[in-house]
């Protein structure tokens, strides 16, 4: 226990934003604990599992089960654990609310064009700080890095205030600009460690064939990393479609994004309509599920690269 | 270009270093200007984005400023004095126990679970998955399923605690129990991602290790306390440190879950400067509790690039 300082890290590549693309592949499975395991390991690998899995998955279950349940019966005392009638009543009135088409297409909207964006600008950006050294490089590194830290709620002051003088409040323009402020850190490091991986020599070959240097880019280097590209834009895709504080103020209900969106419909009324936000919950988060069974590959890397969080 | 002066700017102060940025890669004449050229247009979005935005919050801390009426008044350091005589110390207490909890409850919970599922049992894969889905969820549908949960009325946590002789209560609007529920809800967020960057680690432990501890005779705790804790030190502190400083600034789902009440008891660090600016109006409050804010979450975040740093050059 003695030994638990934190410098001696010797078998650790995870320590390092900067090559996430190597550990995203699971090592094989020689590498993992013994064989053998002694009984009472295991009984307490199992106790693990159903104890912090129940933690895990019984709030889903409840999430799911109230969706489905009667609005009359949700308000009663003790709930029932397992809904004795059940109805799709919660999904359909969804559809029946325009607003809430409003919010997804707006999330659509702005999610899709943060990611778009932010992928091309780091695309070149880590691929300078990939492939070139020069001075202040290290210092830009950490910069970007250390930027997706600063507090929102702090750049939301100002930010406003700069959209308001310039009218941007209330846009697409003004959600897809502050978006950029976390997406683009998490795309820029995520894609230096796929360029990393891409060797010199291709380059350098491309370069004594005559391509210039912008030429080398787009037809050997990107091309090489796409799969980087998509994953880098979908994890952008992700925290767009995530973002609460960003949306809530600096957009109204019809520029609004889903989430801050589903808080003002649902939140708030003196009984909320539980199996509907249920239900809406459930909705809003299948697009976040779909893009990482997508992603699987690439977890790791994009929750290295920094801040991949809701 | 706006960018200019920020690179000179680093230039100038680190050219001590310049050593370090010498390395071996093949370069040729004018490639520095276009890596210079790629860094542009991100740097540019950056600044406006970014950096201007940071810098001006926190040139607000030394005027009187509203967000609705034009025109502002300096007023030196009227605005950092008030905010330490009045709720500074309330907000880092609470801040602090917020992200406290919500640090070491995903890291106890994330490391059992990895350690578990490392293990030869049957269904890791699976239980791998499905572990992940309250990490996928985004932040505001986290808010409402515990909201829902911590129900006063017909909660379910309510109908889970009455057997066991618990009175029902209204969690989320007693102070007592408000900042409980509240990191309840953020360490179910959290502990997948501890879990999935803790087994990765795990895996990259040499089984030799452990194959001839365990012929020496070592037992499966001492070997957990002499060699996985030990070959996990890197990625341990990686991830607690940036767990924390994420929970530092933490915002959606306090502010959903009770919006800072009852009584201001969840109030933290990112829902007071809000509330302060959006709420309250008043800028310069809000960016004199924001310097102070910055200025402890910088400490951390320098931690944190030595960490990265020292990963890189290994």
């Amino acid at each position: 226990m003695t030994s638990t300082a934190l410098p001696p890290a010797p078998s650790s590549p995870e320590t390092m934003p900067a090559a996430p693309a190597k550990v995203s592949r699971p090592r094989r499975r020689a590498a993992s604990a013994l064989r053998s395991e002694r009984p009472s390991v295991r009984l307490s690998a199992w106790i693990a599992v159903i104890v912090c899995g129940g933690f895990a998955l019984l709030p889903v279950y409840w999430l799911l089960a109230t969706s489905l349940t009667p609005r009359d019966q949700v308000f009663s005392y003790p709930p029932k654990l397992i809904p004795t009638e059940i109805t799709l009543d919660a999904y359909t009135s969804l559809f029946a609310n325009p607003q809430l088409f409003t919010y997804l297409q707006n999330s659509i909207i702005v999610s899709v064009v943060t990611a778009v964006l932010s992928v091309f600008v780091s695309a070149y950006m880590g691929y300078s700080f990939s492939k070139f050294r020069y001075r202040g490089r290290r210092q830009l590194m950490y910069f970007v890095l250390a930027s997706q830290m600063f507090p929102q709620a702090l750049l939301l002051v100002t930010l406003y205030s700069v959209f308001s003088a310039y009218g941007l409040l209330n846009t697409y323009t003004a959600l897809v600009l502050s978006f950029t402020t976390f997406t683009l850190p998490l795309c820029v490091w995520m894609l230096k460690g796929f360029f990393d991986t891409i060797p010199d020599e291709l380059i350098e070959a491309a370069r004594v064939d005559g391509a210039s240097r912008l030429r080398t880019i787009h037809s050997i280097v990107l091309p090489l990393a796409a799969p980087g590209l998509v994953a880098a834009g979908l994890f952008a895709f992700v925290r767009g479609w995530n973002d609460f504080i960003f949306a809530l103020t600096l957009a109204g209900p019809d520029k609004q994004t889903l989430p801050p969106g589903l808080v003002n419909t649902y939140v708030g009324e003196a009984a909320t309509a539980w199996p509907e936000l249920m239900a809406a919950s459930l909705v809003v988060s299948l697009p976040v599920a779909i893009a990482f069974m997508l992603l699987q590959r690439y977890l790791v890397s994009g929750m290295t690269a920094g801040a991949v969080k809701g | 270009m706006t960018t200019a002066p920020e690179l000179t700017q680093a230039n100038k102060s680190h050219t001590k270093s310049l050593r370090a940025s010498l390395s071996s890669k093949p370069q040729r004449l004018g490639d520095g200007i276009f890596a210079i050229l790629l860094v542009v247009p991100g740097l540019a979005l950056m600044a406006v984005v970014v950096a201007y935005p940071l810098v001006s919050a926190l040139v607000t801390a030394f005027f009187k400023q509203s967000l609705v009426l034009p025109g502002r008044e300096f007023v030196g350091l009227q605005n950092i004095i008030d905010v330490l005589q009045g709720n500074f110390f309330q907000l880092l207490q609470q801040t602090l126990v917020f992200t406290l909890g919500t640090t070491i409850a995903p890291f106890v919970i994330g490391f059992a679970l990895a350690l578990a599922l490392n293990t030869q049992i049957r269904g890791t894969k699976i239980m791998r998955g499905l572990m992940l889905i309250p990490w996928l969820v985004p932040g505001v549908v986290v808010s409402f399923l515990w909201m829902w949960i911590f129900n006063a009325n017909y909660g379910v946590m309510n109908a889970i605690l009455e057997p066991f002789g618990i009175e029902p209560q209204a969690w989320l609007a007693q102070p007592g129990t408000a900042m409980f529920a509240v990191i309840v809800a953020k360490t179910w967020q959290s502990f997948p991602w501890m879990m999935v960057m803790l087994l990765a680690g795990l895996q990259t432990v040499p089984r030799e290790l452990h194959e001839a501890a365990e012929m020496d005779g070592a037992g499966t705790i001492r070997r957990f306390f002499s060699i996985t804790v030990p070959q996990l030190s890197g990625i341990i502190g990686l991830v607690v440190l940036l767990e924390f400083i994420w929970n530092f600034q933490h915002f959606d789902i306090i502010y959903v879950l009770t919006g800072g009440g009852p009584a201001g008891t969840t109030e933290t660090f990112a829902t007071s400067v809000y509330e302060t600016a959006f709420h309250g109006f008043d800028l310069g409050r809000a960016g004199a509790l924001g310097l102070l804010w910055l200025v402890l979450l910088m400490a951390l975040v320098v931690v944190y690039v030595r960490f990265s740093e020292k990963g890189e050059k290994r």
